[in-house]
């Protein structure tokens, strides 16, 4: 998942995009003899230009294949997509958030990639194992992995030392990380020693699963019947962040998540833990970057979360489908690969281009702290559940957080009122 | 009966109809038509996913009524309206009887009232954000340098709400301001000073001629503002995205949220239809009540 930005975004009721549903005819399927392909995504800036060189030198080597882009937020594509498949207008390729992959499988139009990646030149086990997990969903592939980043700890040495702190080392426990915190935080500065974005989203909630599954706990039961969260791990977790929000205050609870990297690089917060995308946003401070810490009295080690978005091809007649196939197995080859993530700064979405050792300086030289970030995919074990009813749950967990922290619940009780929500979801309810 | 119909054939109708059919056609295309799919949609199930949407009768609706979060909703939506509309007329009005007056760089005034309008959601949302955030805000260090602890503003439960009504009257004062300018200059100059003779002081003549005389703008402004506070949701989804704990989830924030985060779209065509009832009956009792306290002349 890439950041979340603070989305523009007008009223948009079920009654506006119905209205849009009816707009749009199909497209041509060439024009000018050239099979049209057209990709729909977010990016800007730096990968925005990098995207754009990438779809120029693909047109130029193939010139009966016409590869055109629509950029728009990533945050709404879902939208535009859900209106544009029904109005029968759907784009060929499109960069959707990896979360939505159970709600993207049951879209007729997208196409199953799993016939497709089996082919030897498609390298598909050179993805990172999370990466293909969040693309799968039961026996169907939705997607190709486009980008993938994972949470580690981001933390200004210049309030460590002052603070008389010693940095973050691979070692640490989340103990560890607690007493930092708290000497890192000093109210008469409006200083604190960690932030985290309190807003009860899944951006929320994707922090908390870190530390969930570095306890030994996990979102659901193995066969994705019940909720599994409100274990004794689960309440271990949550109790942390309680501890650090509520008793020690040095937690920054940014409710409106609009403020973190702002507060981070004007040098009011000690650590942030985010992920590589953040890092260009940190010009003003000296910052270093260190995997997640871990729970002492579990055997779960050191974990993190890694949000995979896919690249989505959907079906416009098999002339399209076919060109927008091969689009995507060449933007997503060990090369483009590489091409993408020095010009962006993204982690690169294959094994063999992050286990480099030379490309991982490069991307170090341009951006400091990035081949942690690569290194650290490797502690990605786990994976969100692909189920369709995962917006409810995520919802259901973001509240239970946030009332914690905002020391209106009980980690226990808090957790076990989600799970209920949870269970009914799952159950059909 | 018959003589309207009449009427409708001559001529001159017919050229009416003919223009203003173009937009009348849009206006079908693109605002009745979807009004119409959304009713059907929320006797469905639908997830906008799947093409497979199954009648499910008046279950949306049923479900709707033993909801608490919508409930919450309501109550969210009414607090908000409730505070919202007449805030933004008092001040209004207020800032208007200022602005009324020849006073040198009064435009420069005028314009500096109105300009909340011009500034988008999303900068207004920003600003506000910065200004009333718990630690840095200007508001809380304001606050703090007259022996006032900092409040949390967006970050409470007990508190959001009430700084989106500030936020949003902030934004909509150019608009009330606007409205009453206009309207205090219609008011007659002969009225006040024959009131002034017989010895009416200002604050009365302002309450017993100058209010009474802006009725019908007064009118126009409670159903205008009162149907886009119920439509509330830009500033709260640039803001506090419903939280913190729902506290300033709105209908039509729950209802995206539904449609859109938890793909249940005909819940949320449902939602969607019972605003638009109580908005039509709302208006209804405004114009109906207006018979009484509205004056034309």
């Amino acid at each position: 998942m890439i950041k979340r930005q603070t989305a523009w975004m007008a009223a948009a009721a079920t009654v506006a995009a119905l209205a849009l549903a009816g707009c749009g005819g199909g497209g041509d399927s060439t024009s000018g003899g050239k099979t049209k392909v057209v990709v729909w995504d977010g990016y800007e800036d730096a990968q925005g230009k990098n995207l754009t060189a990438l779809i120029a030198q693909y047109n130029k080597e193939h010139p009966d294949v016409e590869v055109t882009q629509l950029v728009s937020s990533s945050d709404r594509v879902l939208q535009k997509v859900l209106t544009a498949v029904r109005g029968g207008s759907p784009p060929d390729v499109a960069y959707m958030f990896g979360s939505w992959a159970p709600n993207i499988a049951k879209i007729p139009q997208v196409v199953d990639m799993s016939s497709y990646v089996k082919q030897p030149d498609w390298k598909w086990d050179d993805f990172y194992e999370g990466e293909r997990q969040a693309a799968t969903v039961g026996d169907k592939i939705v997607g190709v992995p486009a980008l993938v980043d994972n949470l580690a700890i981001v933390y200004n040495k210049k309030l460590f030392q002052e603070a008389g702190v010693a940095p973050p080392t691979p070692d640490w426990t989340w103990d560890d990380f607690r007493a930092a915190a708290k000497k890192l935080t000093d109210p008469s500065k409006k200083q604190y020693g960690w932030l985290i974005p309190a807003d009860g989203t899944e951006d929320t909630v994707w922090h908390f699963d870190a530390m969930l599954w570095e306890a030994g706990g996990d979102i659901l039961n193995s066969d994705n019947t019940k909720a599994a969260f409100d274990s004794a791990a689960g309440v271990e977790a949550l109790t942390m962040l309680q501890d650090m929000a509520v008793t020690d205050k040095s937690l920054y609870l940014d409710t409106t998540n609009a403020n973190g990297t702002k507060l981070m690089n004007s040098g009011k917060i000690g650590m942030l833990v985010t992920g590589p995308w953040d890092l260009s946003s940190l010009p003003d401070i000296d910052y270093g970057v260190q995997v997640m810490p871990s729970f002492a009295d579990s055997d779960a080690g050191h974990q993190t979360i890694a949000g995979p978005d896919n690249w989505v091809v959907f079906d416009n007649g098999s002339a399209r489908k076919q060109a927008a196939v091969d689009f995507v197995r060449w933007l997503t080859a060990a090369d483009q690969v590489r091409t993408t993530s020095l010009a962006s700064g993204d982690l690169p979405i294959r094994e063999s281009v992050g286990s480099e050792a030379s490309f991982r300086r490069q991307l170090d030289q341009n951006l400091s702290g990035s081949s942690t970030f690569v290194e650290n995919l490797s502690n990605v074990k786990k994976a969100r559940p692909s189920v369709e009813q995962y917006p409810a749950i995520s919802e259901a967990m973001g509240q239970a957080i946030v009332a914690v922290l905002l020391g209106k619940a009980q980690p226990a009780q808090a957790l076990a009122d989600a799970a209920q929500t949870t269970n009914d979801a799952l159950s059909g309810g | 009966m018959a003589g309207r119909w009449r009427r409708l054939g001559r001529s001159e109708s017919a050229t009416g109809w003919m223009l203003v059919s173009p937009g009348a056609i849009l206006i079908g295309i693109f605002g009745l038509l979807p009004v119409l799919m959304a009713l059907r949609l929320s006797f469905q199930k639908s997830d906008l996913l799947t093409p497979d949407t199954p009648w499910v009768g008046t279950k949306n609706y049923r479900q709707l009524a033993d909801d608490p979060r919508f409930a919450e909703a309501i109550q969210h939506t009414i607090v908000y309206t409730a505070l919202f509309v007449p805030g933004t007329m008092l001040v209004g009005l207020l800032v208007a009887a200022a602005l009324n007056r020849s006073v040198r760089f009064i435009s420069v005034y005028r314009t500096a009232a109105y300009i909340t309008m011009a500034v988008s959601t999303i900068s207004e949302g920003i600003i506000f954000l910065w200004l009333t955030d718990k630690d840095y805000g200007l508001v809380n260090a304001t606050l703090n340098t007259v022996g006032i602890s900092s409040q949390p503003f967006l970050a409470s439960t007990s508190q959001a709400l009430y700084v989106i009504v500030a936020m949003t009257i902030w934004g909509w004062t150019g608009f009330a301001v606007i409205v009453y300018l206009a309207a205090l200059q219609g008011v007659p100059a002969e009225l006040h000073e024959a009131a002034a003779i017989d010895g009416a002081r200002p604050f009365t003549r302002f309450r017993t001629i100058t209010v009474p005389l802006l009725s019908p703008a007064s009118l126009f402004l409670v159903v205008w503002l009162s149907i886009n506070a119920l439509q509330l949701f830009d500033e709260v989804y640039l803001t506090t995205r419903g939280g913190p704990l729902h506290a300033t989830t709105v209908i039509v924030y729950y209802l995206w949220d539904q449609a859109f985060v938890q793909f249940n779209a005909g819940y949320a065509a449902a939602m969607a239809y019972v605003l638009f009832v109580v908005s039509v009956l709302f208006t209804a009792v405004q114009f109906r009540l207006a018979r009484k306290y509205v004056h034309y002349s």
